[in-house]
Protein backbone atom coordinates (compact mmCIF):
# COMPACT_ATOMS: atom_id res chain seq x y z
CA UNK A 1 0.00 0.00 0.00
CA UNK A 2 1.47 3.62 -0.60
CA UNK A 3 0.19 6.61 0.72
CA UNK A 4 -1.25 10.15 -0.09
CA UNK A 5 -2.24 12.72 2.03
CA UNK A 6 -5.83 14.13 1.35
CA UNK A 7 -7.23 17.89 2.53
CA UNK A 8 -10.96 18.50 2.54
CA UNK A 9 -12.08 22.49 2.99
CA UNK A 10 -15.53 22.94 3.88
CA UNK A 11 -16.92 26.34 3.66
CA UNK A 12 -20.68 25.54 5.54
CA UNK A 13 -21.26 27.74 7.81
CA UNK A 14 -24.62 25.55 9.00
CA UNK A 15 -23.64 23.36 12.59
CA UNK A 16 -24.86 20.67 10.81
CA UNK A 17 -24.16 21.65 7.07
CA UNK A 18 -24.96 20.08 3.93
CA UNK A 19 -22.01 21.03 2.58
CA UNK A 20 -20.09 19.27 5.21
CA UNK A 21 -22.26 16.24 4.52
CA UNK A 22 -20.97 16.66 0.66
CA UNK A 23 -17.24 16.94 1.77
CA UNK A 24 -17.26 14.29 4.08
CA UNK A 25 -19.15 11.83 0.87
CA UNK A 26 -16.77 12.91 -1.28
CA UNK A 27 -13.98 12.42 1.01
CA UNK A 28 -15.64 8.90 2.02
CA UNK A 29 -16.05 7.96 -2.04
CA UNK A 30 -12.35 8.89 -2.29
CA UNK A 31 -10.91 7.12 0.59
CA UNK A 32 -12.38 4.16 -0.99
CA UNK A 33 -11.62 4.58 -4.82
CA UNK A 34 -7.94 5.08 -3.58
CA UNK A 35 -8.01 1.93 -1.63
CA UNK A 36 -8.62 -0.03 -4.37
CA UNK A 37 -5.99 1.26 -5.88
CA UNK A 38 -3.79 0.16 -3.30
CA UNK A 39 -3.31 3.65 -1.90
CA UNK A 40 -4.00 4.63 1.69
CA UNK A 41 -5.49 8.13 2.47
CA UNK A 42 -4.28 10.23 5.55
CA UNK A 43 -7.49 12.62 5.44
CA UNK A 44 -7.96 16.00 7.75
CA UNK A 45 -11.58 17.66 7.25
CA UNK A 46 -10.83 21.43 7.97
CA UNK A 47 -14.11 23.58 8.71
CA UNK A 48 -13.52 27.13 7.48
CA UNK A 49 -15.90 28.73 10.04
CA UNK A 50 -13.69 27.66 12.36
CA UNK A 51 -10.57 29.45 10.93
CA UNK A 52 -13.20 32.79 9.86
CA UNK A 53 -11.68 35.39 12.23
CA UNK A 54 -7.86 34.27 11.39
CA UNK A 55 -8.51 33.97 7.73
CA UNK A 56 -9.95 37.99 8.18
CA UNK A 57 -6.66 38.82 10.68
CA UNK A 58 -4.63 37.16 7.52
CA UNK A 59 -6.37 39.79 5.39
CA UNK A 60 -5.84 42.49 7.36
CA UNK A 61 -1.82 41.52 9.01
CA UNK A 62 -0.97 39.32 6.69
CA UNK A 63 -0.19 36.92 9.14
CA UNK A 64 -1.82 34.15 9.40
CA UNK A 65 -2.64 34.21 13.59
CA UNK A 66 -4.28 30.89 15.63
CA UNK A 67 -4.33 27.30 13.91
CA UNK A 68 -4.38 28.73 10.26
CA UNK A 69 -0.74 28.77 9.72
CA UNK A 70 -0.76 25.02 9.95
CA UNK A 71 -3.90 24.64 8.02
CA UNK A 72 -2.48 26.61 5.35
CA UNK A 73 0.82 24.42 5.38
CA UNK A 74 -1.20 21.03 5.45
CA UNK A 75 -3.14 22.07 2.28
CA UNK A 76 0.10 22.87 0.76
CA UNK A 77 1.67 19.63 1.76
CA UNK A 78 -1.29 17.61 0.38
CA UNK A 79 -1.18 15.45 -2.21
CA UNK A 80 -5.07 16.06 -3.08
CA UNK A 81 -7.67 18.90 -1.99
CA UNK A 82 -11.57 18.14 -1.74
CA UNK A 83 -13.01 21.94 -2.05
CA UNK A 84 -16.46 22.72 -1.03
CA UNK A 85 -18.85 25.62 -0.91
CA UNK A 86 -21.78 26.95 -0.65
CA UNK A 87 -23.15 28.95 -3.14
CA UNK A 88 -24.03 32.42 -1.93
CA UNK A 89 -24.87 35.54 -4.59
CA UNK A 90 -24.42 32.77 -7.52
CA UNK A 91 -20.69 32.14 -6.14
CA UNK A 92 -18.43 30.79 -4.18
CA UNK A 93 -18.96 31.93 -0.68
CA UNK A 94 -16.81 34.80 0.69
CA UNK A 95 -15.10 32.36 3.64
CA UNK A 96 -14.44 30.47 0.42
CA UNK A 97 -12.78 32.50 -1.80
CA UNK A 98 -10.83 34.22 1.34
CA UNK A 99 -9.28 31.01 2.13
CA UNK A 100 -7.73 30.85 -1.52
CA UNK A 101 -7.01 34.27 -1.35
CA UNK A 102 -4.96 34.08 2.11
CA UNK A 103 -3.43 30.55 0.51
CA UNK A 104 0.01 30.85 -1.32
CA UNK A 105 -0.55 31.56 -5.11
CA UNK A 106 1.43 28.37 -5.51
CA UNK A 107 0.40 25.84 -3.09
CA UNK A 108 -1.67 24.43 -4.95
CA UNK A 109 0.19 24.17 -8.32
CA UNK A 110 -0.14 20.46 -10.25
CA UNK A 111 -2.35 19.42 -7.64
CA UNK A 112 -5.72 17.31 -7.64
CA UNK A 113 -8.95 18.71 -6.46
CA UNK A 114 -12.04 17.41 -6.49
CA UNK A 115 -14.47 20.64 -6.71
CA UNK A 116 -17.96 20.56 -4.58
CA UNK A 117 -20.55 23.05 -4.44
CA UNK A 118 -24.26 23.20 -2.06
CA UNK A 119 -27.20 25.16 -3.08
CA UNK A 120 -30.71 25.53 -2.43
CA UNK A 121 -31.96 25.12 -6.09
CA UNK A 122 -30.33 22.83 -8.99
CA UNK A 123 -30.43 26.37 -10.99
CA UNK A 124 -26.88 27.75 -9.66
CA UNK A 125 -25.31 23.93 -10.88
CA UNK A 126 -22.86 25.93 -13.38
CA UNK A 127 -21.18 27.38 -10.59
CA UNK A 128 -18.81 24.51 -10.62
CA UNK A 129 -17.75 25.28 -14.26
CA UNK A 130 -18.37 29.26 -14.05
CA UNK A 131 -16.38 30.19 -10.95
CA UNK A 132 -14.55 27.43 -8.98
CA UNK A 133 -13.01 25.70 -12.43
CA UNK A 134 -11.93 29.81 -13.22
CA UNK A 135 -10.24 30.03 -9.49
CA UNK A 136 -8.42 26.57 -9.38
CA UNK A 137 -7.05 27.48 -12.94
CA UNK A 138 -5.86 30.66 -11.43
CA UNK A 139 -4.15 28.71 -8.95
CA UNK A 140 -3.00 26.29 -11.01
CA UNK A 141 -4.25 23.22 -10.16
CA UNK A 142 -5.28 20.23 -11.26
CA UNK A 143 -9.42 20.16 -11.22
CA UNK A 144 -10.84 16.70 -11.70
CA UNK A 145 -13.38 16.55 -14.70
CA UNK A 146 -16.62 16.21 -12.47
CA UNK A 147 -17.29 18.13 -9.97
CA UNK A 148 -20.65 17.62 -7.98
CA UNK A 149 -23.35 19.90 -7.26
CA UNK A 150 -25.84 18.81 -4.60
CA UNK A 151 -29.34 20.74 -4.07
CA UNK A 152 -31.15 20.75 -1.45
CA UNK A 153 -33.74 18.15 -3.51
CA UNK A 154 -30.64 15.78 -4.12
CA UNK A 155 -30.67 15.04 -0.75
CA UNK A 156 -33.94 12.97 -0.99
CA UNK A 157 -33.75 11.81 -4.75
CA UNK A 158 -35.90 8.93 -5.93
CA UNK A 159 -33.98 6.35 -5.08
CA UNK A 160 -32.20 5.93 -8.19
CA UNK A 161 -28.51 7.16 -6.62
CA UNK A 162 -28.03 10.11 -8.58
CA UNK A 163 -26.05 12.21 -6.40
CA UNK A 164 -24.20 8.81 -4.71
CA UNK A 165 -23.35 8.25 -8.53
CA UNK A 166 -21.77 11.63 -9.30
CA UNK A 167 -19.59 11.46 -5.98
CA UNK A 168 -18.58 8.12 -6.88
CA UNK A 169 -17.64 9.29 -10.90
CA UNK A 170 -16.00 12.48 -9.40
CA UNK A 171 -14.24 10.43 -6.38
CA UNK A 172 -12.92 8.14 -8.87
CA UNK A 173 -11.60 10.44 -11.26
CA UNK A 174 -10.14 12.52 -8.56
CA UNK A 175 -8.04 9.85 -7.19
CA UNK A 176 -6.98 8.28 -10.24
CA UNK A 177 -5.13 11.96 -10.21
CA UNK A 178 -3.61 11.40 -7.00
CA UNK A 179 -2.95 7.80 -7.27
CA UNK A 180 -1.28 8.60 -10.39
CA UNK A 181 1.24 11.44 -8.99
CA UNK A 182 4.23 11.08 -6.57
CA UNK A 183 3.78 12.71 -3.01
CA UNK A 184 3.97 16.06 -3.29
CA UNK A 185 7.34 17.00 -1.70
CA UNK A 186 7.66 20.62 -1.46
CA UNK A 187 11.11 22.73 -1.06
CA UNK A 188 11.78 24.71 2.27
CA UNK A 189 13.26 27.93 0.91
CA UNK A 190 14.35 28.32 4.57
CA UNK A 191 16.27 24.91 4.54
CA UNK A 192 17.65 24.91 0.93
CA UNK A 193 17.99 28.88 0.15
CA UNK A 194 18.92 29.49 -3.59
CA UNK A 195 22.86 30.02 -3.32
CA UNK A 196 24.02 33.49 -3.40
CA UNK A 197 26.08 32.49 -6.82
CA UNK A 198 22.94 31.98 -8.42
CA UNK A 199 21.16 35.25 -7.20
CA UNK A 200 24.09 37.03 -8.76
CA UNK A 201 25.77 34.81 -11.72
CA UNK A 202 27.60 37.84 -13.31
CA UNK A 203 29.96 39.09 -10.73
CA UNK B 1 24.59 44.49 23.10
CA UNK B 2 22.84 47.49 21.42
CA UNK B 3 19.48 49.13 22.56
CA UNK B 4 17.60 51.09 20.34
CA UNK B 5 14.32 52.54 18.94
CA UNK B 6 13.41 52.10 14.96
CA UNK B 7 10.55 54.81 13.96
CA UNK B 8 8.55 53.97 10.90
CA UNK B 9 7.19 57.63 10.74
CA UNK B 10 3.99 57.59 10.36
CA UNK B 11 1.22 60.32 10.50
CA UNK B 12 -1.63 58.84 12.54
CA UNK B 13 -4.31 59.88 13.94
CA UNK B 14 -4.49 59.77 17.85
CA UNK B 15 -7.55 57.35 18.34
CA UNK B 16 -8.17 58.36 21.79
CA UNK B 17 -8.50 62.59 20.75
CA UNK B 18 -8.87 62.14 17.18
CA UNK B 19 -6.48 64.62 16.77
CA UNK B 20 -4.11 64.18 13.89
CA UNK B 21 -0.24 65.55 13.97
CA UNK B 22 0.88 67.93 11.25
CA UNK B 23 4.35 66.82 8.98
CA UNK B 24 6.17 69.50 10.86
CA UNK B 25 4.94 68.17 14.37
CA UNK B 26 5.76 64.84 13.84
CA UNK B 27 8.82 65.51 12.15
CA UNK B 28 9.83 67.46 14.88
CA UNK B 29 8.78 64.81 17.50
CA UNK B 30 10.89 62.20 15.66
CA UNK B 31 13.89 64.78 16.12
CA UNK B 32 12.79 64.41 20.10
CA UNK B 33 12.30 61.37 20.17
CA UNK B 34 16.25 60.66 18.27
CA UNK B 35 17.17 63.02 21.07
CA UNK B 36 15.81 61.89 24.30
CA UNK B 37 17.01 58.08 23.34
CA UNK B 38 20.49 59.44 23.75
CA UNK B 39 19.67 60.84 26.66
CA UNK B 40 18.02 57.81 28.71
CA UNK B 41 21.03 56.37 27.36
CA UNK B 42 19.94 54.17 24.48
CA UNK B 43 22.40 53.25 22.16
CA UNK B 44 20.43 53.40 18.26
CA UNK B 45 17.93 55.83 16.48
CA UNK B 46 16.86 54.37 13.28
CA UNK B 47 14.23 56.01 10.98
CA UNK B 48 12.03 54.35 7.76
CA UNK B 49 12.25 55.18 4.29
CA UNK B 50 8.84 56.42 3.04
CA UNK B 51 7.53 57.99 -0.09
CA UNK B 52 4.31 58.07 0.36
CA UNK B 53 1.66 59.67 2.91
CA UNK B 54 0.95 58.94 5.93
CA UNK B 55 4.80 58.20 6.00
CA UNK B 56 7.03 62.20 6.76
CA UNK B 57 10.43 60.53 6.74
CA UNK B 58 11.56 60.50 2.46
CA UNK B 59 14.76 61.62 3.08
CA UNK B 60 16.61 60.02 6.13
CA UNK B 61 20.38 61.54 5.79
CA UNK B 62 18.63 64.79 6.25
CA UNK B 63 17.10 63.57 9.45
CA UNK B 64 19.62 61.84 10.67
CA UNK B 65 22.23 64.65 9.85
CA UNK B 66 20.73 67.33 11.80
CA UNK B 67 19.96 64.46 14.90
CA UNK B 68 23.97 63.78 14.63
CA UNK B 69 24.98 67.27 15.68
CA UNK B 70 22.45 67.72 18.44
CA UNK B 71 23.94 64.35 19.90
CA UNK B 72 27.14 63.15 21.06
CA UNK B 73 27.00 59.08 21.30
CA UNK B 74 24.07 57.98 19.61
CA UNK B 75 24.32 55.47 16.60
CA UNK B 76 22.22 56.92 13.87
CA UNK B 77 20.89 53.89 11.72
CA UNK B 78 17.36 53.72 9.34
CA UNK B 79 14.96 50.59 9.24
CA UNK B 80 15.21 50.75 6.44
CA UNK B 81 16.56 52.22 3.77
CA UNK B 82 15.40 51.05 0.20
CA UNK B 83 17.80 49.36 -1.71
CA UNK B 84 15.42 48.71 -4.47
CA UNK B 85 14.55 52.34 -5.38
CA UNK B 86 17.17 54.22 -4.74
CA UNK B 87 19.96 55.05 -6.88
CA UNK B 88 23.22 52.60 -5.04
CA UNK B 89 25.35 55.53 -6.45
CA UNK B 90 23.41 58.17 -3.79
CA UNK B 91 23.05 55.63 -1.13
CA UNK B 92 26.85 55.88 -1.28
CA UNK B 93 27.39 59.33 -1.14
CA UNK B 94 24.32 59.96 1.09
CA UNK B 95 25.93 57.67 3.87
CA UNK B 96 29.21 58.38 3.69
CA UNK B 97 28.77 61.92 3.76
CA UNK B 98 26.51 61.46 7.20
CA UNK B 99 29.47 59.40 8.34
CA UNK B 100 32.07 62.07 8.05
CA UNK B 101 29.63 64.24 9.76
CA UNK B 102 29.12 62.12 12.40
CA UNK B 103 32.24 60.70 13.12
CA UNK B 104 31.38 57.59 12.28
CA UNK B 105 27.86 56.94 14.24
CA UNK B 106 26.32 55.40 11.32
CA UNK B 107 25.25 52.04 10.23
CA UNK B 108 22.15 51.30 8.18
CA UNK B 109 19.99 48.30 7.14
CA UNK B 110 18.58 47.74 3.52
CA UNK B 111 15.53 46.81 2.99
CA UNK B 112 13.11 46.25 -0.08
CA UNK B 113 9.97 48.23 0.33
CA UNK B 114 6.01 46.33 -0.23
CA UNK B 115 4.26 49.46 -1.38
CA UNK B 116 3.98 48.68 -4.95
CA UNK B 117 3.46 52.00 -6.48
CA UNK B 118 6.64 53.24 -5.13
CA UNK B 119 8.57 51.15 -7.33
CA UNK B 120 7.54 52.65 -10.81
CA UNK B 121 7.39 56.20 -9.32
CA UNK B 122 11.26 55.41 -9.34
CA UNK B 123 11.50 53.77 -12.45
CA UNK B 124 11.44 50.34 -11.28
CA UNK B 125 9.02 47.52 -10.88
CA UNK B 126 8.33 45.65 -7.47
CA UNK B 127 8.31 42.34 -9.50
CA UNK B 128 11.97 42.45 -9.83
CA UNK B 129 12.25 43.22 -6.19
CA UNK B 130 14.69 40.74 -5.46
CA UNK B 131 16.75 40.84 -8.43
CA UNK B 132 16.91 44.82 -7.20
CA UNK B 133 18.27 44.40 -4.25
CA UNK B 134 20.89 42.09 -4.95
CA UNK B 135 22.08 43.90 -7.95
CA UNK B 136 21.98 47.15 -6.13
CA UNK B 137 23.94 46.11 -2.98
CA UNK B 138 26.55 44.71 -4.82
CA UNK B 139 27.29 48.11 -6.36
CA UNK B 140 26.57 49.84 -3.00
CA UNK B 141 29.80 47.49 -1.68
CA UNK B 142 32.16 47.72 -4.42
CA UNK B 143 31.50 51.94 -4.05
CA UNK B 144 32.12 51.75 -0.85
CA UNK B 145 35.01 49.37 -0.95
CA UNK B 146 36.80 50.30 -4.96
CA UNK B 147 38.32 53.72 -4.94
CA UNK B 148 37.22 53.96 -8.76
CA UNK B 149 34.77 51.50 -10.14
CA UNK B 150 33.98 50.09 -13.78
CA UNK B 151 30.60 48.54 -13.73
CA UNK B 152 27.59 47.25 -15.69
CA UNK B 153 24.10 45.99 -14.19
CA UNK B 154 20.80 45.34 -15.69
CA UNK B 155 18.65 48.27 -13.57
CA UNK B 156 21.00 51.36 -13.75
CA UNK B 157 23.51 53.26 -16.40
CA UNK B 158 26.76 51.83 -16.59
CA UNK B 159 29.84 53.57 -14.47
CA UNK B 160 33.42 53.59 -16.06
CA UNK B 161 35.89 55.07 -13.84
CA UNK B 162 33.78 56.18 -11.47
CA UNK B 163 34.66 57.59 -7.68
CA UNK B 164 31.61 57.73 -5.01
CA UNK B 165 32.58 61.01 -2.79
CA UNK B 166 33.58 61.50 -0.22
CA UNK B 167 34.74 58.05 0.55
CA UNK B 168 33.54 56.60 3.93
CA UNK B 169 35.29 57.68 6.86
CA UNK B 170 38.95 56.01 7.45
CA UNK B 171 38.27 53.95 4.82
CA UNK B 172 35.55 52.17 6.53
CA UNK B 173 32.19 51.75 5.24
CA UNK B 174 29.00 51.87 7.27
CA UNK B 175 27.97 48.64 8.85
CA UNK B 176 24.74 46.98 6.68
CA UNK B 177 22.17 44.94 8.24
CA UNK B 178 19.55 43.86 5.63
CA UNK B 179 16.12 43.57 7.13
CA UNK B 180 13.11 41.03 6.24
CA UNK B 181 9.93 40.00 7.02
CA UNK B 182 10.21 36.73 5.23
CA UNK B 183 12.86 36.54 2.29
CA UNK B 184 14.96 33.96 2.49
CA UNK B 185 17.02 35.00 -0.17
CA UNK B 186 17.74 38.38 2.39
CA UNK B 187 18.76 36.38 4.44
CA UNK B 188 21.60 34.68 2.05
CA UNK B 189 22.51 37.95 1.14
CA UNK B 190 23.50 38.82 4.32
CA UNK B 191 25.48 35.79 5.36
CA UNK B 192 27.16 35.58 1.85
CA UNK B 193 28.82 39.45 2.65
CA UNK B 194 29.20 38.97 6.51
CA UNK B 195 26.82 41.57 7.22
CA UNK B 196 23.87 41.66 9.79
CA UNK B 197 20.85 40.27 9.31
CA UNK B 198 17.77 42.05 11.05
CA UNK B 199 14.26 40.26 11.45
CA UNK B 200 11.60 42.39 12.06
CA UNK B 201 10.23 40.29 14.69
CA UNK B 202 6.82 42.23 14.85
CA UNK B 203 4.24 40.91 12.36
CA UNK B 204 5.04 37.10 12.89
CA UNK B 205 4.95 34.16 14.99
CA UNK B 206 8.50 33.67 16.64
CA UNK B 207 8.77 29.96 14.51
CA UNK B 208 8.61 32.30 11.40
CA UNK B 209 11.60 34.36 12.49
CA UNK B 210 13.90 31.28 13.93
CA UNK B 211 13.49 29.65 10.64
CA UNK B 212 14.41 32.82 8.88
CA UNK B 213 17.57 33.56 11.76
CA UNK B 214 19.04 30.01 11.83
CA UNK B 215 19.37 30.38 8.00
CA UNK B 216 21.02 33.16 8.03
CA UNK B 217 23.32 32.12 10.66
CA UNK B 218 24.15 28.93 8.68
CA UNK B 219 24.50 30.37 5.88
CA UNK B 220 27.42 33.05 7.62
CA UNK B 221 28.91 29.96 8.94
CA UNK B 222 29.26 28.51 5.04
CA UNK B 223 30.84 31.49 3.77
CA UNK B 224 33.56 31.77 5.92
CA UNK B 225 32.92 34.60 8.38
CA UNK B 226 32.95 32.51 11.56
CA UNK B 227 30.18 30.48 13.33
CA UNK B 228 26.92 30.32 12.97
CA UNK B 229 26.54 31.62 16.85
CA UNK B 230 28.95 34.68 15.88
CA UNK B 231 26.60 36.04 12.99
CA UNK B 232 25.62 39.59 13.73
CA UNK B 233 21.82 39.75 14.53
CA UNK B 234 19.43 42.29 15.12
CA UNK B 235 15.65 41.67 16.18
CA UNK B 236 12.72 44.05 16.25
CA UNK B 237 10.26 44.45 18.97
CA UNK B 238 6.94 46.09 19.80
CA UNK B 239 6.55 47.10 24.04
CA UNK B 240 4.01 49.36 25.49
CA UNK B 241 4.59 49.61 29.41
CA UNK B 242 3.34 50.98 32.63
CA UNK B 243 4.09 50.19 35.96
CA UNK B 244 0.80 47.88 36.31
CA UNK B 245 0.01 45.81 33.41
CA UNK B 246 -3.58 45.99 33.75
CA UNK B 247 -2.93 49.95 33.06
CA UNK B 248 -0.43 49.22 30.30
CA UNK B 249 -3.21 47.30 28.44
CA UNK B 250 -5.90 49.72 29.01
CA UNK B 251 -3.89 52.92 27.74
CA UNK B 252 -2.55 51.43 24.75
CA UNK B 253 -5.83 49.08 23.65
CA UNK B 254 -7.05 52.13 21.91
CA UNK B 255 -3.39 52.53 19.72
CA UNK B 256 -3.64 49.04 19.07
CA UNK B 257 -7.40 48.26 18.07
CA UNK B 258 -6.93 51.08 15.77
CA UNK B 259 -3.27 51.36 14.41
CA UNK B 260 -3.11 51.23 10.45
CA UNK B 261 -1.19 47.61 9.90
CA UNK B 262 -3.07 45.48 12.43
CA UNK B 263 -5.95 47.21 13.44
CA UNK B 264 -9.44 45.76 13.44
CA UNK B 265 -7.29 42.44 12.88
CA UNK B 266 -6.52 40.62 15.54
CA UNK B 267 -7.34 41.28 19.58
CA UNK B 268 -4.66 42.74 21.38
CA UNK B 269 -4.39 39.27 23.84
CA UNK B 270 -4.39 37.16 20.30
CA UNK B 271 -1.19 39.50 19.09
CA UNK B 272 0.71 39.26 21.87
CA UNK B 273 0.39 35.23 22.02
CA UNK B 274 1.32 35.29 18.78
CA UNK B 275 3.58 37.83 18.01
CA UNK B 276 6.14 39.29 20.38
CA UNK B 277 4.29 42.34 20.97
CA UNK B 278 4.62 43.11 24.96
CA UNK B 279 2.29 45.42 26.58
CA UNK B 280 2.49 45.18 30.16
CA UNK B 281 4.76 45.74 33.41
CA UNK B 282 8.76 46.76 32.90
CA UNK B 283 9.36 43.38 34.32
CA UNK B 284 7.50 41.70 31.77
CA UNK B 285 9.01 43.98 29.07
CA UNK B 286 12.39 42.26 30.22
CA UNK B 287 11.16 38.71 30.76
CA UNK B 288 10.28 38.58 27.04
CA UNK B 289 12.74 40.07 25.59
CA UNK B 290 15.23 37.90 27.68
CA UNK B 291 13.24 35.05 25.95
CA UNK B 292 14.47 36.30 21.96
CA UNK B 293 17.90 35.16 23.46
CA UNK B 294 16.44 31.56 24.16
CA UNK B 295 14.53 31.95 20.80
CA UNK B 296 16.95 33.46 18.26
CA UNK B 297 20.48 32.56 20.09
CA UNK B 298 22.58 35.37 21.70
CA UNK B 299 22.19 38.73 19.42
CA UNK B 300 23.66 42.06 19.33
CA UNK B 301 20.86 44.37 18.50
CA UNK B 302 17.25 45.40 19.69
CA UNK B 303 15.70 48.15 18.62
CA UNK B 304 11.68 48.72 20.05
CA UNK B 305 9.50 50.18 17.75
CA UNK B 306 8.13 52.99 20.45
CA UNK B 307 6.53 56.09 18.80
CA UNK B 308 3.72 54.72 15.95
CA UNK B 309 -0.35 54.38 15.81
CA UNK B 310 -1.11 57.96 16.83
CA UNK B 311 0.77 57.71 20.30
CA UNK B 312 1.25 61.36 21.65
CA UNK B 313 4.77 62.67 21.47
CA UNK B 314 4.10 62.81 25.68
CA UNK B 315 3.28 59.45 26.02
CA UNK B 316 6.27 58.11 23.96
CA UNK B 317 8.54 60.11 25.71
CA UNK B 318 7.28 58.63 29.08
CA UNK B 319 8.05 54.92 27.40
CA UNK B 320 11.85 55.93 26.62
CA UNK B 321 12.17 56.91 30.34
CA UNK B 322 11.33 53.53 31.24
CA UNK B 323 12.85 51.57 28.86
CA UNK B 324 16.08 53.70 29.56
CA UNK B 325 15.39 53.69 33.22
CA UNK B 326 13.72 50.52 34.37
CA UNK B 327 14.45 48.18 31.39
CA UNK B 328 17.47 48.49 29.72
CA UNK B 329 20.22 48.41 32.37
CA UNK B 330 18.48 45.20 33.45
CA UNK B 331 18.46 43.84 29.99
CA UNK B 332 22.51 45.20 29.47
CA UNK B 333 23.34 43.04 32.75
CA UNK B 334 21.11 39.90 31.79
CA UNK B 335 22.39 39.81 28.23
CA UNK B 336 26.08 40.35 28.84
CA UNK B 337 26.10 37.64 31.60
CA UNK B 338 24.52 35.30 29.38
CA UNK B 339 27.09 35.80 25.99
CA UNK B 340 29.59 33.40 25.55
CA UNK B 341 32.74 35.31 25.03
CA UNK B 342 33.20 34.14 21.70
CA UNK B 343 30.14 36.00 20.71
CA UNK B 344 31.05 39.57 19.18
CA UNK B 345 29.25 42.79 19.67
CA UNK B 346 27.73 44.47 17.01
CA UNK B 347 30.09 45.95 14.67
CA UNK B 348 31.04 50.17 15.36
CA UNK B 349 33.40 52.36 13.24
CA UNK B 350 35.87 52.30 16.28
CA UNK B 351 35.29 48.58 16.50
CA UNK B 352 35.94 47.92 12.37
CA UNK B 353 38.45 50.68 11.99
CA UNK B 354 40.46 48.65 14.62
CA UNK B 355 40.03 45.56 12.77
CA UNK B 356 40.74 47.03 9.86
CA UNK B 357 44.31 48.41 11.69
CA UNK B 358 45.11 44.86 12.98
CA UNK B 359 44.25 43.17 9.84
CA UNK B 360 46.84 45.37 8.23
CA UNK B 361 49.44 45.34 10.65
CA UNK B 362 49.11 41.33 10.24
CA UNK B 363 49.57 41.77 6.61
CA UNK B 364 52.53 44.19 7.14
CA UNK B 365 53.92 41.31 9.51
CA UNK B 366 53.70 38.75 7.33
CA UNK B 367 55.34 40.37 4.35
Amino acid sequence: MTARTLTVVSAGLGRPSSTRLLADRLAEAARRSLEARGTTADTLVVELRDHAHHLTNALLTGVPTGGLHEVLERVADSDGLIAVTPVFAASYSGLFKTFFDVLDPDALAGTPVLLGATGGTPRHSLVLDHALRPLFAHLRALAAPTGVYAASQDWGDDGEGVLAERIDRAAGEFAALVAARAPKRRIDPYEAPTPFEELLPDR
Amino acid sequence: MQFGIFSVGDVTTDPTTGRTPTEAERIKAMVTIALKAEEVGLDVFATGEHHNPPFVPSSPTTMLGYIAARTERLILSTATTLITTNDPVKIAEDYAMLQHLADGRVDLMLGRGNTGPVYPWFGKDIRQGIPLAIENYHLLYRLWREDVVDWQGKFRTPLQSFTSTPRPLDGIPPFVWHGSIRSPEIAEQAAYYGDGFFANNIFWPKEHFQRLIDLYRRRYEHYGHGSADQAIVGLGGQVFMRARSQDAVREFRPYFDNAPVYGHGPSLEEFMAQTPLTVGSPQQVIDRTLQFREYFGDYQRQLFLMDHAGLPLKTVLEQLDILGEEVVPVLRKEFAARKPAHVPDAPTHASLRAAAARKAAQEEAGR
